[in-house]
Order: C-alpha cells, then structure tokens, then sequence
C-alpha cells in the first residue's frame, strides 16, 4: 500500500471513530460525559488490536480501551459472536480501573465474518455502591460489579442484566440511557466500516490494520533509537488527606537499538487502604501517555505505537492493584503516573518535558435535599490546577494535565443542583517561578441553597507536598482544602450542615528552569 | 421601470460588486480588497459596476446589500482600543479560565490566545443572580460610578457586561447600562443578556467581549458607509449581511458586530438554498473552496443549517479549541483548512499531508512564482494538466509549471512515487478531506449526506467538486453562474431576517405558559423593531419559532422547529411528540418514560423573500471542445477535451472526463459523469451507469 492510499483509508477509519464518539457524547445523560468529555471510542481490527481511536477524552480511558477489547473476549471465552451481540464489562482489571467506567464492544461483520469490533468506555453517573471518592475498604463496598456478559444477545436485551443494572444504581434512567447510546455509537460504526469497505472494494481491513500498526510502530521506534541510551531515574512524591505520602518511582530504559522504553515502577509505595490503587491497565495508559506526548505527538495512538512501551510493576504496589483493594479513585494516583517518567526523560530530551503539574483533578459529588425537600445526587464534576511549566513557554494555569477532561461550568451547575458558587478565578502566584512559570492554580468556594444537611464527596490532593519545579525552577503552591475555614484532613464522605461553607485552593504548576 | 439592486461583498482578497438589474441583466465586478480603508474598495467595486452599467447612484432604487470581513480583521489585528470587561465578583477570570480543557490531549506544547479583553482591563462588580433568575444582590451605583472613573483612566470607549446566570434574568446588567447611559454616554455597553442570552459563562463571556471589542471599529466603519453612500447620492440606506444569513439595517448591526462574523460565507450558504429552490432540489450541499480554507454548508428543504456555537481566530494550527468561541446564531459552515494554498508534506509514518499550513496568497504555491517554494494543492491541480499555465485568470496571470513539477518530482521522491501520482495524491487526499469532514459533520447532525448533490463554487471549488462528490456517493454536482462572485450575489436573495434566542429552562410538562409569553414577547418585539428598521412593512413580517430540548439529565439540546407559536395551543404533548420524532431522527432511538427538558426558545422574525433573478448569458461558439490537453489521471496520460464555458448550450452533452475552462475558474469533470446546461445557466454534472 502507498503512502497516498493508506493515508486516504486511514483517514477514513479516524473519520468512523471521531462520528463514533461524537454521536456518543451529543446523546449522552452522563454530564461528565457530555460537558466534561470523559468518554474513549476506539475501533479494532480482528485480531482486536486498536487501529484508530476518537480524538476526544482522557489517556486513561482510550488507553485503557486499547488493551479492554482483547481482554473482554479473551475473558468470554470460546463461544462464537453472532450479529447483533454486545458485550459488556466493568471489570476495573478489563479496562479503565473503576466501577464507573463502562465498556461496551460490538463484533463489525461483513459477509457474515467479523471484520473488527467497535468499542467505547464512558465514566457512568453513577454505579451505585460507595459512590465518589476513596473511602470504600474494599472493591465490593465500590458499587455493582459487571464481568464480561452479553449486553445484547443477536439484537436481543438481556433483561436480567438490564434489571439488575436498573435496581443498583441510584440514576437507572441515565446509566440505561448512556448504555444505549453506547450501543448506538456501536451500530453507526459498524454501518460505517462496511460503507468504506463497498466504497474500496475492501472484502476486510486485516491489510490495511496491518500497514497502520506496523507504520506506527516503526515510526515509534525509530523516534526511541535517535535517543541516548541508557536508564534514567524519576520519583514524584504526592500527598493524600490525612497526611499520608505516596512515592512514584521510576527507572526508565530506552534502548535505541531496539527502539524501545521499559518503565519499572520499583520503589513506588505499596498498595493503600483507600480506594487509590491503580489497575495496570492504567498505570499503563498514563505511563504511554507520558513517553508518546513527550517524544512525538503528532504519531497515532494505536496498539502499534504503543507496543514499543513496556512496563514493570512490582508485585505488591500502588500502581499494581490487586483484588481486592478498593480503586474507586485510582485517578488520584494514576494521573500522576506521568509526573516521575516525565522527569527521566528530562535527562533525554529536556526541551520536550512538562514540569511538574497539579496532577489529578479534584473530583466533587453533592447530594442531600434542596430546599423544596427534593432529593438530588450530583454527577461528579472536577476542577483542575496549575500546569507545569514546558522548555520554552509557561505553564497553562487552571488546566486539566494529563487528562483531556474540561470543567463543567459554574451556570450548568447552579442550574442543575443547589450549589452557589462564591468564587472561582485564578490564585496568582501558586505556580513556580523559573525561566518559564508554572501554571497557576484557582480558589473556589462554594455553599448550598437547602434548610437541610447534605452530603459532600470530594478528592483533593497535593495538600503538603506541591509540585516539585523541574531543572532548577521554583515548587508550585500545594492546595487548601478547607471547610468554614478550617483545614480538612480525611478524604471520607462528610455530612455537612446547611449553612457550611466549602473552599478549595488548587495546586500550582511547577517552574522550568533557575528564573 | 427597470429596478436596481447593488451588492457589496468585502472578502479577504477580493471585494466582489454585483448589480443586478430588474430586467434580469447583471453587472459584476471584483477588486482588491484595501484593508487600510475597507471603503475605498468598496466604492471602487460600486463605481465599476455602476459605470459599466450607466446609472446614477439614485437609480439603485431596490435594495442595497453588504457584506464584510471587517469584524474578523479586527479580532486577527487586535489593534483596536481599549475595551473594559465587568464581570461577578469572585470570577474574574473567567476569560483566563475558558473550561479547563486542552484541545489536544497529546500536545504538551498547545497554546491559548491572549483574552481580548485582558486582566488590567477587567472590573468585578459585587452583584450577584441565582440560577431561578432571583437577585441575590443588586447592583450598588456607587461602585459602577467608581468603575467608570477608572474606565475614563484608562480611555476605555466600549465595555463588555457579563454577570453570573444572567442569561435568566439581566436586571442587574440592565441597571450597570443605565448607570453608564447616565454617567458616560459615549462608553459603549454591550450586556451578554442581550447578546448572547444563553447558559454557560465562558461562552457568553467570550461572545459579548468580541461584541464589545468590534463595536468600537465596526460602528465608525458604518456610519462612515452610511454618510458617504449618502453624500455620493444613494438613497437607499444600506443592509447588512448577518452570520445567520439573514441582513439588518446598518445601524442595528452596529450594536451587535459579533453577529456579522461569518457574513461573506453566509452569503454563499444562501446562493446555494437559491439555487436549490431554482432546481427543486430540496437538500445539497454548498461547497466552497479558495486559497487557504474549504467551506461546506448542508442545505435542508431549501435552508442552511444554523448552529449556536462557533469559533474565530484559531491560534494553534487551526487545532478546534485554539480560537474564541462565539454562542450567537450563525450559519453552520464546515471550515477546512484545504484549499488552493495548502501544503504538502510527507510525515514521520511516510504518509501524504495536506495543510492546514498554507502558503496563502503571500509567497502563494509554486506556481505563482512569488518565491513559494512547497508545493501546493494549486500546484498539483497543474502539474496534472486541471490548470493550464496560460490560462489562469484568463491569461493574465502566468503561472510557473517547471516550478511546480521540481517541486512534485521531490514530493514524489520523499513518497517512492513518480511526480505525477505524487500530484494526483494531493489531489486525491485535499478531495477525501474535505468528504470526510463533511460525512461527519453530517452524521453529528443526524443527516445522511450520501448522495446528495454539490453545489460548487469559490476559485477552487469547481477544480475539485467532482471528486469530492464522488467521495461523498453524490451523482450531481451544479456549477452555478456567476461562480466568482456569488458571495455578493447571495446577499441580494436574502431576506431581512433576524434569529433571537434565550435560554428559559423549565420540563416541558412544568411550563409556565406565563412566563413563556414574557419571554417570546420580548423577542418577537426585538425582531419587529429590527424588520422595521430593515425597511420591511408590517404586512410582510414572518414569525418561526423553534424550541431546544433534551432529556432530563442530558447535557445537549435537540432542536425542534415548531409549525406555528407555541402560545397558541400551548399543547406540551403534540411538542413532546415533535422532539421525540426529531431525537429519533438524529440519534436513531426515543426513549420513553423520561421527562423532557426545554433550555432554549427561539423565535426567527423575518420579512419575504424578495424576487430577483438573473438572466443568464447565452452561449457562445468558441472553445467547443475542439481543444484539448494531456492530463495525468491516477498515473495516467490521458488526452481531455477543453472547452469554455460560454459555449456550452443547452442541447449539448459532454461527455467526461472534460475541462471547462472560465476566467476566474476551471470545471474539471471525471469519467463516467456527463455535463449539461440548465436553464439557469447553471453547468451540471450528473453521473452515468449504475454506480
């Protein structure tokens, strides 16, 4: 295949992922979905392997799908699909490490042989179980389990598992309707995979999967063996409320012969009592996220470009969670898995990195009575901080880093829910000094409208330790977290009384480089 | 009595003139555009037209129509004066903030624009509305008498009003209006619940500082337009070509620039809903290309599609989510980066780019031979034999072949291509971009593209037309008349029309008929004033109305277009039945038993259509084939006949592959598709056999 031809069929396969997720996020009740975009569509060829994935949502999720589909059917075993079969999982250890993340895959056929499968993971708006946050004390305690099962069998719902979904959730009709529009992202890319094979004259696209992965993964090495070799070391330390510390240890070897990265997470903390243990599948995907942002961006994410990236996890660690520590808030921990890889590689290639940023988002649930009596459960909705700084320009203030998630805005909030915003703008000067800057982090405060107490789920973190400032630049802030103006420590679920007033500072990217 | 009508279209290269006579003759015209004073342009376009056709300004009795750029060169210059920002206390920087998201996942390097109203320049007022549209607090005049001292200070002359949730209620906006219409009368003030009325912070905020932004030049501008056309002995008063296709009385759109943006692109949108209605077409596509962007409009029973939410001024390599956005009504354009001027590259994978990077019109492709040294789309449709070197603008620009082969000889060497499958390559992959974007902005609107005809203009839109229909499964593509200037053309079968909307959220079976009634009447009164002020009678005053709604708990608006005021029936169940068709439609499911939520009402005020039409020129006898040229067809040497597009007549049918050559652009069509001649004047290209 020629440069020109593969580039035209490959054009179109992102084309059929990118309609694929758009439909998904226009139909989508999930308000994380839809304003704050936390969804992966990814399309695979037959042998399961991703070949293009949307250009929306998180490295946590579309990394995590790439691996999800093969996992799902190695998981369901022998038996045969047929047209109209859905599978489904929410399996934290199949794809994107916690109950709330649903995966949906659909076989693509033509001339009745399975050509690829279509898949899409979205953050559900609720899963019942413990809801938002990390104080469950084991999976279970996390919400409604879901092993790999047909979803749809030939066309036809499977209404035990739509029953069960129903009665353990606490927003039946949003969970079962983002379930149907992730099957219907599934059917439009079926239809639209077997338009581009008629309009090629394509009987498959086992050649043309072939070509992509293989041309990724070439670029991807060839990219690795310009680098110098050897190994290089990387430690982030973040802090969780309550005090507790958690170390990220990496030693990152790049072989340029070979032209490939392994990453050993040896010497990062073991696992937590709180629900912050991150499966592998996402260590993963933020881990690749970090080397491919770094080396090339302009590469496609694909199982080619990430087969060059490997990964060592100790037995007994964080990043490695094993059944059944509790994962409900893996993203605490999992969003600074960049962080200590980025600062191997700035021994490598220090004009491409990104110091040291806020990391995770700080993720929030409210729910109680408003002040009608009417009960509510929010959605979740995050707040990001500060940015690191990069080689040649600042750090973004107040800007989701690493995930590809946004904010939800303040007046969809307030007209959703009982919450009165009192403030949200930038608190200048949390980011690092240096030659270039790091990305400020804002202060928000916020109270609710109700006679009544309620209850408030959130996730700080980088309350003590801030991020560090890379190759000579100064430390961001590290965040506040205060409820009537007194600090808050523990990370559990709190109820709250009606007139109690919340105030987050969060953290300020790191600097680049002595001022 | 012959009638005149005069259009104006201000572009980004070229200010195109049509006047139109009521007898159906026309006179067009194209002249630079002279970005130092837009108006020089504009009355060297006027003097053309008018000269050639030997009227006097006052015999131009019909009505007098223009579209311009002038407000997106604003927001690309930034050289205007200084504008003030006053936003709730607590979130001032809501500008700075945007929506915490990065627009590209895996660029670490991606960058912001600089907000257009900056830090130093914005006042928080210490107001505050809840969501229900309840006031918290008001506004305290002192504080506002303080902000405008400081506004003095710093020689502010327009200022922008956006305070929490007053999209649902802008009393407290309304009051800061009136403090300054006392205090500082010659302060412009724009309030974001007047401009862009709608939920969101950022967006508003954004949409009514690039209103307040642009009044300040687009208002002088106007009145300057107003003044001369009257000192040069026009009677009529101009109108002025909205995003939204429709056109308004100068002085209204004076108020709202933010509403002008996309004004020369509406206008092309509209040229093909005309063409549409002239061929009983009832859905096609508008396609438009030219040197640095492609754009496509998706025509529904005759009428473009309208959207809420656009962007200006992308920053980072035309990335979505680098520019500003804009919530006011437009007309929904695919823009992109593709088009004459785009460039080629060979990427790390060994693959064929196509832009968006462009050589623009400055050192432009190789084959201008202005020192462009990449070798561009223009430079391919060459190299294959589409463009003859001696007949670009009708001869009076030479363009450089061997320049464009070199550079097409050291594509093909970085692909392992020989230069002439590089070439058709380019070609090939600028046409399947430009498909693929218009499949999946189709598809997120629920519309099924295949097969619909393409109407093609712009100077590169006929070049590629054909192929790009052959992308989308089209079997026809129309090549309208007057292709050069059809921008301006379209600005004279547009009506008076003006699209209002405010967010009212309630669940369709809780509606306050009450409070509905307050909310239409206000808008129904706005677009009456602006009817009025557009020169439109009573009697010919036309309402829509239209609702967005979605289930309880989504986040995205499904709109519904109403067959008459919902007031009149107030029937919440015949509405729920139309959003449940429609959602359907889109999405392919209903879903039953959820409770449906209304977010936005929308009420369209517009006067008639007017009638003018344009006699085509008959053909001529020249250039019937006789010629023809060697072009290279996926590799191929292929001997293509040349004709000139006067000499077509309406008995004839040519078969393809053909050139159609006119002054300003080339017609190529392929294989297997035959051109005729339509009344109109209008060429078509309709595909034969069965596939």
């Amino acid at each position: 295949m020629d440069g020109v031809e593969l580039q035209i069929l490959w054009s179109n396969l992102i084309g059929i992922v990118s309609e694929q997720a758009r439909a998904l996020q226009r139909t989508a009740f999930s308000p994380i979905v839809r304003e704050a975009g936390d969804l992966a569509n990814g399309l695979f060829d037959e042998k399961a392997r991703m070949v293009a994935q949307a250009v929306t949502g998180t490295p946590g999720h579309i990394n995590s799908l790439a691996a999800a589909a093969r996992n799902l059917l190695d998981d369901f075993g022998d038996e045969e699909l047929k047209p109209g079969d859905v599978l489904i999982t929410n399996d934290p250890w199949m794809s994107a490490g916690h109950f709330f993340d649903v995966t949906v895959l659909s076989p693509i056929f033509r001339n009745d042989r399975i050509i690829g499968y279509a898949g899409s993971t979205i953050h559900h708006s609720d899963i019942g179980g413990y809801g938002i946050g990390s104080g469950a004390r084991d999976i279970h305690e996390e919400g409604l389990w879901i092993p790999t099962l047909k979803l749809y069998d030939q066309g036809e719902p499977n209404e035990t598992l739509f029953k069960i979904i129903r009665r353990n959730v606490r927003t039946p009709d949003a969970v079962i309707g983002d379930l149907g529009a992730q099957v219907a992202s599934g059917i439009i890319a079926a239809d639209r995979l077997n338009a581009l094979c008629d309009r090629y004259g394509l009987d498959d696209i086992a050649s043309l999967s072939e070509e992509i992965i293989t041309r990724s993964e070439e670029a991807t090495r060839d990219v690795i063996r310009k680098l110098p070799g050897g190994t290089y070391h990387g430690k982030s330390v973040i802090d969780m409320p309550g005090g507790s510390e958690i170390v990220l240890q990496t030693a990152v070897t790049v072989d340029n012969e070979k032209g490939d990265i392994v990453i050993d997470f040896e010497g990062t903390s073991g696992p937590s009592s709180m629900g912050i243990n991150v499966v592998p599948a996402y260590t993963h995907a933020y881990a690749t996220f970090a080397v491919r942002s770094t080396l090339n961006p302009e590469l496609p994410n694909n199982a080619g470009s990430l087969a060059p990236i490997r990964l060592k996890l100790p037995e007994s660690s964080i990043v490695n969670a094993k059944y059944p520590s509790p994962c409900n808030a893996r993203h605490v921990v999992g969003m600074h898995v960049p962080f200590p890889i980025l600062k191997a590689l700035a021994q490598v290639v220090p004009d491409q990195v990104v110091a040291e940023g806020s990391g995770a988002v700080w993720t929030i649930q409210i729910g109680g009575k408003d002040a009608d009596g009417k009960p509510f459960t929010s959605s979740m909705f995050n707040y990001s901080g500060g940015m690191g700084a990069r080689a040649g320009k600042p750090g973004i203030s107040a800007v989701c880093y690493p995930t590809g998630v946004s904010a939800v805005p303040v007046e969809v909030l307030e007209a959703s829910y009982p919450i009165v915003f009192k403030c949200k703008e930038l608190e200048h000067g949390t980011g690092g000094t240096g030659k270039q800057p790091g990305g400020d982090g804002q202060r928000i405060g916020y109270k609710l409208r109700t006679g009544q107490p309620w209850l408030l789920n959130t996730i700080p973190s980088r309350l003590s330790a801030p991020p560090e400032g890379l190759l000579g630049g100064g430390d961001g802030a590290a965040g506040v977290f205060q409820i009537n103006g007194e600090n808050v420590v523990d990370t559990r679920k709190r109820e709250m009384q009606p007139d109690d007033e919340v105030f987050m500072i969060t953290p300020g990217g790191g600097g680049y480089g002595a001022a | 009595m012959t009638r005149y009508s005069l259009a104006i279209d201000i572009g980004g290269t070229f200010t195109d003139a049509v006047l139109l006579a009521s007898d159906g003759r026309s006179f067009v015209d194209k002249t630079l555009t002279t970005h130092n004073d837009l108006l020089e342009g504009f009355f060297r376009g006027v003097e053309l037209v008018t000269g050639r056709a030997g009227i006097k300004p006052e015999e131009v009795d019909d009505v007098l129509v223009h579209a311009t750029t002038v407000v997106t060169n604003a927001l690309i210059e930034r050289k205007g004066p200084p504008v003030a920002l006053l936003l709730t206390e607590g979130f001032r920087d809501v500008l700075y903030i945007r929506e915490e998201h990065r627009y590209d996942m895996y660029d670490p390097q991606i960058e912001f624009a600089e907000p257009l109203i900056p830090a130093e320049r914005t006042f928080t007022v210490d107001e505050r509305m809840y969501s229900d549209g309840t006031v918290q607090k008001g506004v305290d005049r002192d504080e506002i008498l303080d902000i405008i001292r400081q506004c003095r200070e710093k020689g502010i002359v327009s200022v922008a009003v956006c305070f929490l949730n007053a999209y649902r209620n802008g009393e407290n906006e309304e009051t800061v209006r009136k403090i300054f219409a006392e205090e500082a009368p010659d302060i412009y003030v724009s309030l974001s619940s007047v401009i862009a009325p709608q939920m969101r912070e950022y967006l508003r905020a954004s949409t009514v500082a690039i209103n307040a932004y642009t009044v300040p030049i687009t208002r002088p501008y106007l009145t300057a337009l107003i003044s001369e056309l009257k000192n040069r002995g026009f009677k009529q008063q101009p109108l002025i070509m909205l995003s939204n296709g429709g056109v308004i009385g100068a002085e209204r759109a004076s108020t709202m620039p933010v509403r002008m943006i996309e004004s020369g692109p509406a206008a092309g949108a509209l040229v093909a809903c005309y063409f549409s209605r002239i061929f009983g077409i009832r859905d096609l596509i508008s396609f438009d290309m030219g040197g640095t962007t492609a754009k496509a409009c998706l025509i529904q029973g005759h009428e473009p599609l309208v959207t809420g939410t656009f962007e200006v001024d992308r920053r980072y390599r035309f990335k979505p989510g680098s520019g500003m956005p804009i919530t006011v009504p437009s007309i929904d354009m695919i823009e992109i980066g593709a088009g004459g001027g785009s460039i080629a590259t060979v990427n790390d994978l060994g693959l064929l780019k196509v832009g968006p990077e462009s050589a623009g019109s400055m050192p432009g492709p190789v084959s201008y031979g202005r020192g462009g040294t990449d070798p561009c789309v223009t430079d391919a449709d060459l190299v294959l034999g589409i463009l003859a070197a001696d007949r670009f603008l009708g001869g009076d620009m030479k363009l450089d072949l061997e320049g464009a082969q070199a550079a097409y000889e050291k594509l093909g060497q970085a692909l392992n291509l020989p230069r002439d499958k590089a070439a058709w390559g380019v070609f090939e992959l600028v046409c399947e971009q430009m498909a693929g974007a218009t499949r999946t902005h189709a598809t997120e609107r629920g519309i099924d593209y295949r097969g619909l005809p393409l109407l093609a203009f712009g100077g590169a839109g006929p070049v590629h037309a054909c192929m790009v229909a052959e992308l989308t499964e089209s079997t026809k593509v129309i090549y309208p008349p007057l292709a050069s200037v059809l921008s301006a053309f379209g600005t004279l079968v547009t009506p008076a029309q003006i699209d209002l909307v405010r967010s009212y959220v309630t669940t369709l079976d809780g509606t306050d008929w009450d409070a509905v009634d307050g909310v239409l009447k206000s808008m129904t009164d706005e677009g009456k004033t602006a009817l009025s002020e557009a020169g439109i009678r009573d009697e010919d005053f036309q309402f829509s109305f239209s609702m967005e709604m979605r289930y309880l708990g989504q986040q995205f608006e499904v709109r519904v277009d109403l067959p008459e005021d919902p007031r009149i029936k107030k029937d919440t169940a015949a509405i729920a039945g139309l959003f449940e068709t429609e959602y359907k439609r889109q999405y392919g499911l209903k879903l039953d038993g959820m409770q449906i939520e209304v977010v936005n009402w929308l009420v369209t005020a517009s006067g008639r259509q007017p009638e003018r039409e344009t006699a085509p020129a008959a053909g001529g006898t020249d250039g019937r084939g006789d010629e023809s040229r060697v072009l290279q067809i996926r590799g191929e040497a292929t001997d293509v006949p040349v004709w000139q597009r006067s000499a077509v007549t309406e008995t004839d049918k040519i078969p393809g592959p053909v050139i159609i050559e006119e002054r300003e652009t080339t017609i190529f069509v392929l294989k297997d598709w035959v051109v005729t001649r339509h009344e109109s004047g209008s060429l078509v290209a309709e595909k034969t056999g069965d596939k």
